[in-house]
């Protein structure tokens, strides 16, 4: 990944006091409908995950900043650009992938990516292609028609295309949607190295697990507001501390360690709360030891963003019934 | 305008790997030029084929045109266009190249049609009317293929460019003076036949060949291509997906 690359600077030298990405109460309504809802956002040279349930306004959201669709109220700035301003500017500093494979199946790999930075143009297409497409490890099979490409190599083509301009900031909405594992692990270690060359990549996603991965910091957006954002360590500790469960028979020892709460028993299966479970488990089981007790088995569960995503969040989507003009409606406006 | 070139680029590349399109617009007007060409039993001339060859040599630059609308809707629906419009690049330049591509797509089929007339009989075999035909094709597919490219952008999905390309493509030739001059036509027929733009490029191509130069119907063209295009990059700028 660390080979010398002549044409393609990615993330080369970029310096500015605004954030890289910035929205001041963003807002897009359909209609009575209020998609986004002032939006304010700072993100700067991380991988900044916008989580939320269908229809929450993530891919409203990465259209306005994307230019591709006018905010009803607000203003946000890409790299100093507004967008709804200078959305020339905007343009040129971003990259945008959209949810849906968007590349040419009737062109080959290399064709694609060359096509695309011919249309940005970048004074050395071929040269630029190259490098984009050895990056995206698709060089063997980049003279094969994008119609015998698996889906995650339609992605990794996806990236390519879009990092032939070398932007500043990188939009993807869904990358891993409908990969398989290995499929998606390999798009989140290219965009992982994408940040460690100083861009800025905006990704929506439904997989908490790969957004726990791999983003710095993680916004939750729930009917066009955002209602948290932080790192996921930070949210995840926001939500509740470590579960510790220890299963032993006999009575609970007395002397627990400080800054453990008991929270119950159930068949002969004690639950701790505590801040650091990994460190706490040992302690406990300790205790249990002095008092006595076998202990059979310890474990600990941490929260995951799923926690915090149904905390905040909740289950309650798809409560009204569903109103097929209205979605469609919704679906042309995006 | 680079630009445009590369996205027309594009559309040929894809073009001559899909073998049987290339094909395929090519029998309708051939197949017109041929059995009601030379068959019809016509009484107001004695050379069918050369009254005709005009009408269907517009005719295959209508049928590349309407189907043309199409490439912008499978761009749009694969959510190609969605990118390109987040592009710096000037947004009418993806017009412009789809237009590009379409007219001289339609050029070569025209070509091809042309070849069979003369091969048939029909009188063309002089390269300064040929050339004059030309332009006035190349007017006309520009002025058409904008217009649906707009359509495509505008409307929803796939089933309803097609129903409205069926709507608009049978009328638009039988309402024109393709197959029969204005005083040979019903008054009514005549009436809508001489607003038609397809009778506009057909009657240019008419005069050509009787060695008048068309200047009303060509600037007639030549407006609604100008008027067209305005209208289409307008809408171009302001899309949003």
């Amino acid at each position: 990944m660390d080979t010398a690359f002549t044409y393609l600077k990615i993330g080369s030298g970029r310096s500015s006091s605004l954030a890289t990405i910035e929205t001041s109460g963003l807002t897009k309504r359909f209609e009575s409908l209020v998609a986004v809802d002032h939006l304010d956002l700072a993100i700067d040279r991380e991988i900044f995950g916008l989580l939320g349930p269908n229809g929450s306004g993530k891919t409203t959201t990465v259209k306005m900043l994307t230019t591709l669709l006018i905010p009803t109220e607000g203003d946000a700035t890409i790299c100093g650009y507004s967008v709804t301003k200078d959305p020339l500017a905007v343009r040129e500093q971003i990259s945008y992938v959209p949810q849906d494979m968007a590349v040419d199946p009737k062109l080959t790999g290399r064709e694609n990516v060359i096509f695309f930075a011919k249309v940005y143009g970048v004074p050395r297409p071929r040269e630029v292609a190259d490098e984009a497409l050895a990056m995206l490890d698709l060089a063997p099979r980049a003279d094969d028609l994008v119609r015998t490409y698996s889906g995650g190599m339609r992605r990794r083509l996806e990236l390519a295309q879009a990092l032939v301009h070398d932007p500043a900031v990188l939009f993807l909405d869904e990358p891993t949607i409908g990969l398989d594992v290995a499929g998606r692990r390999r798009i989140w270690e290219h965009i992982i190295a994408l940040k460690d060359r100083g861009m800025t990549v905006f990704v929506t996603t439904h997989y908490m697990d790969e957004a726990d991965h791999a983003c710095d910091r993680i916004g939750i957006i729930d009917h066009g507001r955002v209602v948290a954002t932080d790192s996921p360590a930070a949210l995840k500790a926001s939500v509740c501390r470590d579960i510790v469960s220890i299963r032993a028979d006999g009575p609970l020892p007395g002397g627990l360690p400080e800054g453990v709460a008991f929270l119950g028993r159930t068949d002969g299966e004690f639950r701790f709360e505590a801040d650091r479970g990994d460190e706490m488990g040992p302690v406990l089981s300790r205790a249990f030891a002095r008092a006595g007790l076998a202990v059979r088995a310890v474990s600990v569960r941490q929260p995951t963003l799923d926690d915090v995503f149904l905390a905040l969040v909740g289950e309650s989507d798809d409560t009204e019934a569903f109103d097929d003009r209205r979605f469609r409606r919704m679906l042309r406006r995006r | 305008m680079k630009r445009m070139l590369y996205y027309m680029e594009r559309d040929f590349r894809r073009w001559l790997r899909g073998r049987v399109n290339v094909l395929s617009t090519l029998i309708l007007p051939a197949a017109w030029l041929i059995f009601v060409g030379l068959a019809l039993p016509i009484r107001f001339t004695d050379n069918y084929l050369d009254f005709i060859a005009p009408g269907i040599l517009v005719l295959t630059m209508l049928g590349a045109s309407l189907q043309g609308g199409s490439l912008l809707m499978f761009d749009k629906v694969l959510g190609y266009l969605q990118k390109f419009l987040a592009l710096p690049a000037p947004r009418e330049s993806i017009l412009f190249g789809k237009i590009l591509f379409i007219t001289l797509r339609g050029l070569i089929q025209a070509t091809v049609i042309l070849a069979i007339a003369i091969l048939l009989g029909a009188n063309f075999l002089n390269p300064a009317l040929i050339a004059s035909i030309y332009a006035v094709l190349f007017i006309f597919g520009i002025l058409l293929s904008s217009v649906m490219a707009t359509i495509a952008l505008k409307v929803e999905d796939h089933d309803s460019y097609a129903a409205i390309n069926a709507m608009v493509s049978m009328p638009l030739f039988f309402t024109s003076s393709a197959l029969m001059p204005y005083d040979q036509m019903p008054g009514w027929l005549a009436a809508i036949a001489r607003l038609n733009p397809v009778s506009y490029a057909i009657d240019a191509i008419r005069d050509l060949q009787a060695g008048v130069f068309p200047a009303t119907t060509l600037l007639g063209l030549l407006i609604g291509a100008a008027l067209v295009l305005l209208v289409s990059v307008m809408v171009f700028r302001r899309a949003t997906v």
